[in-house]
């Protein structure tokens, strides 16, 4: 708690720093681009915000470590959640005028790590688990009343871990990992004999199943973990291979509302070098393409998704997150680099601080 | 609570400079030789041990003859103890972590299994083979736990408890064949000791000697942060829960401690062994003696944890103790996979650590 408290008396501080208007100017010439969690330099956490040339625009402290961020210009607010399983959500306000507020988890529920907003900016939707039970539920929070949290529906699965919206604007798509953990036993995975991942489709306005979709019951340790949408509206996924690591199933498929769901042949070689973990999957701005990466295996991927065949493999220390940019990717990794790839030639950054797995480009 | 957007405190463009990788082949080579496959040699004759001690006493039940299986048991738990944080090659090949050891059992799933093939007298349980292919809760050192000291254990020293010794003697065969693959996965030409040793663009695991060297920083890094979270912080009372003993590993065999222990021994033993520590810039070399003093003070909380964990925890002084270890174990795990893996030059990076 004295890290917590230490946070507020340092952020109170900082809160009146001439930075203000400059975020607020950045916001409104859209200058605010991307947006990442960190570790910073000297161990903390926080989440940062940067402009189109990499600048620093604002950062925001966390109590501990997040993982994924979401902006939704309609609600005029980001959220930083908790890295998984986390007591706590940030909803901050990019332009910086309004105090940010922090989400604690109910009572029985972690958030996972990643959340989505609905297209009006209205609600907020968080992955969750309800670890007694050992079920993911989507908590659904209402942004017109101070993000009060208004109920909850199940993900039809465990360890809930991306979720995003569908192009419809009303059906979510929900990787459910598979994977059992509980707070008595801090991230040990307590079921790898017998996990059961899916990708799910939810209707957000009920919470009603749409449909489920699993690999073959041989895949059954392959963690489906982070997804993508590209053009044609197929989720596109990425996997983390909990089985014995001599073992290298394919780790990258896509899914449709249609009830298909197949993984694409990689060549060997690259799927030997992804480390059976892939850590981040992104979409092109044109659907064209999409991008994965391994932070294990210091490797990014780009996958024209009409061939089903790669397009680029590139090396970055560390590398993991991912996002897209007009003219390609830009890719940020765990030593502090962005770079550009994929037709991006933005020049490479390195940063006094470690971005953690994944970076969002502000749409 | 509410957090605040504070001013630009992280600044972008400063390059930090970073150790250079250490040569990684020697301490590669002392940690498999002098380290791992010792301690797997050890752990596969205790297992051998076990093996034979339950053959006896299923061939002549008698109150002696399970205390000789017993005190067999405990050796495998301790020897076992020091390796279980090597969670690379042969281990983690067919499920054989968890059928070594399916812990933790949050929903006691092992143990309904267990006592649905006593009460049931499943045959299928009393041949090793057809036991393999059964869950992976009841064919390892916890089934056997139970085996051994669970309710109705008494009944194995006398013909009452057949079936039981039965299912006993499977379990042991299962752990010390399974104690055999590890052995040979060690000691495989060509296999994971020779990669880690000789790191080559060609193999599917280890192609660089940093990637060797960041296996063997991130085993004890994990197994540390494991070491917590499945076998001292669920049992411990927190702020808000009274103490658990109950959710111990090997609490009916009053080995948990013994269990611990070997954990902290063996990770101790490999940093120690390997000299990894000392393969460093002349200005972290006191990262060794930080590591070893830590280490230290971890064996000697463990020195004055003498009673069985349900009083344990009830006991000031040894609940303190154990609260003690929980922090040594979060500094070591700090020392060693941020401090230590920094000034190594690997290149361990945040998004990489321990996956998501």
């Amino acid at each position: 708690m004295w890290q917590r408290r230490a946070f507020l008396q340092a952020a109170g501080a900082g809160f009146a720093a001439s930075l203000l208007p400059r975020q607020a100017l950045a916001l409104e010439r859209s200058e605010l681009v991307f947006a990442s969690a960190v570790q910073t330099a000297s161990g903390g956490y926080g989440a940062v915000l940067l402009g189109e040339a990499g600048e620093l625009i604002a950062s925001i402290a966390l109590p501990d470590r997040g993982h994924d961020v979401t902006i939704s210009r309609e609600a005029g607010r980001g959220v930083v959640f908790a890295r998984q399983p986390g007591t706590f959500a940030v909803v901050f306000d990019p332009a910086g005028r309004a105090a940010p507020v922090t989400l604690t988890s109910v009572t029985g529920r972690h958030f996972f790590g990643h959340g989505v907003f609905s297209p009006d900016g209205r609600l907020l939707y968080a992955t969750e688990s309800d670890f007694e039970a050992a079920q993911g539920v989507v908590g659904v929070y209402d942004a017109s009343d101070g993000y009060r949290r208004i109920g909850e529906f199940p993900t039809y699965g465990t360890g809930p871990h991306e979720m995003l919206l569908m192009p419809d604007g009303v059906t979510l798509v929900v990787a459910n990992g598979g994977i059992e953990t509980h707070p008595d036993y801090g991230r040990a995975e307590l079921n790898i004999d017998t996990m059961d991942p899916s990708v799910v489709f939810i209707d957000r306005r009920d919470g009603s199943l749409v449909g489920q979709l699993r690999l073959d019951a041989g895949l059954h340790q392959l963690s489906i973990r982070h997804m993508a949408i590209d053009g044609r509206s197929r989720v596109w996924f990425g996997c983390q291979f909990k089985g014995a690591p001599s073992d290298t199933p394919q780790l990258v498929g896509y899914a449709s509302l249609d009830g298909a769901i197949e993984l694409i042949e990689l060549p060997a070689d690259t799927l030997l070098d992804l480390r059976n973990y892939v850590g981040s999957v992104a979409a092109s701005a044109d659907g064209d393409s999409i991008a994965v990466s391994s932070p294990e295996g210091n490797l990014l991927v780009t996958i024209d998704v009409a061939a089903r065949r790669p397009s680029l493999v590139q090396t970055l220390r560390s590398g993991c997150g991912l996002a897209a940019d007009g003219t390609g990717f830009v890719a940020s990794s765990g030593l502090g680099e962005m770079i550009g790839i994929a037709g991006n030639e933005r020049p490479a950054q390195h940063y006094d601080f470690q971005f953690d797995n994944h970076l969002l480009r502000v749409s | 609570m509410r957090a605040i957007l504070i001013a630009v405190m992280l600044s972008a463009g400063a390059v930090s400079a970073q150790a250079q990788p250490a040569a990684p082949q020697a301490v590669l080579h002392a940690a498999v030789a002098n380290v791992i496959r010792p301690n797997v040699l050890q752990f596969d004759a205790d297992a051998r041990g076990l093996q034979s001690a339950m053959t006896a006493l299923c061939a002549a039940p008698s109150a002696e003859a399970v205390e000789i299986a017993d005190q067999q048991f405990a050796l495998v738990v301790a020897a076992y103890g020091r390796i279980e944080f090597l969670r690379l090659g042969p281990v983690m090949e067919d499920n054989r972590a968890d059928r070594m050891l399916f812990w933790p059992d949050r929903r006691s799933i092992g143990l309904k299994q267990v006592q649905a093939i006593l009460t049931e007298e499943d045959p299928l349980a009393t041949d090793p083979t057809s036991l393999e292919s059964k869950s992976v809760a009841v064919q390892g050192l916890g089934a056997l736990e139970y085996v051994l000291f669970g309710t109705g254990a008494e009944s194995l020293s006398t013909a009452d408890g057949a079936f039981r010794c039965a299912y006993g003697q499977a379990i042991a065969a299962n752990i010390a064949a399974m104690a055999q693959d590890l052995v040979i996965g060690w000691y495989l030409p060509g296999g994971i000791a020779d990669h880690l040793q000789d790191p080559q663009p060609a193999n599917t695991d280890y192609r660089t000697g940093t990637e060797t060297m960041e296996e063997l920083v991130g085993l004890v890094s994990h197994g540390l942060e494991a070491l917590r979270d499945k076998h001292l912080k669920p049992f411990m009372a927190s702020e808000t829960a009274a103490a658990k003993p109950k959710l111990a590993v090997f609490w009916r065999s009053d080995l948990t401690m013994t269990f611990v222990r070997a954990n902290i021994e063996g990770m101790a033993e490999l940093i120690e062994q390997s000299g990894v520590a000392h393969e460093v810039d002349a200005q972290y070399q006191g990262l060794a003696n930080t590591i070893d003093f830590e280490f230290r003070n971890a064996t000697r909380a463990l020195d004055l944890i003498t009673l069985p964990v349900a009083e344990a925890v009830e006991d000031d002084k040894q609940a303190a103790a154990l609260g003690y270890l929980v922090l040594v174990t979060g500094s070591l795990q700090s020392i060693i996979g941020e401090q230590l893996s920094a000034a190594l030059g690997l290149s361990v990076g945040f998004s990489a650590l321990d996956g998501d």
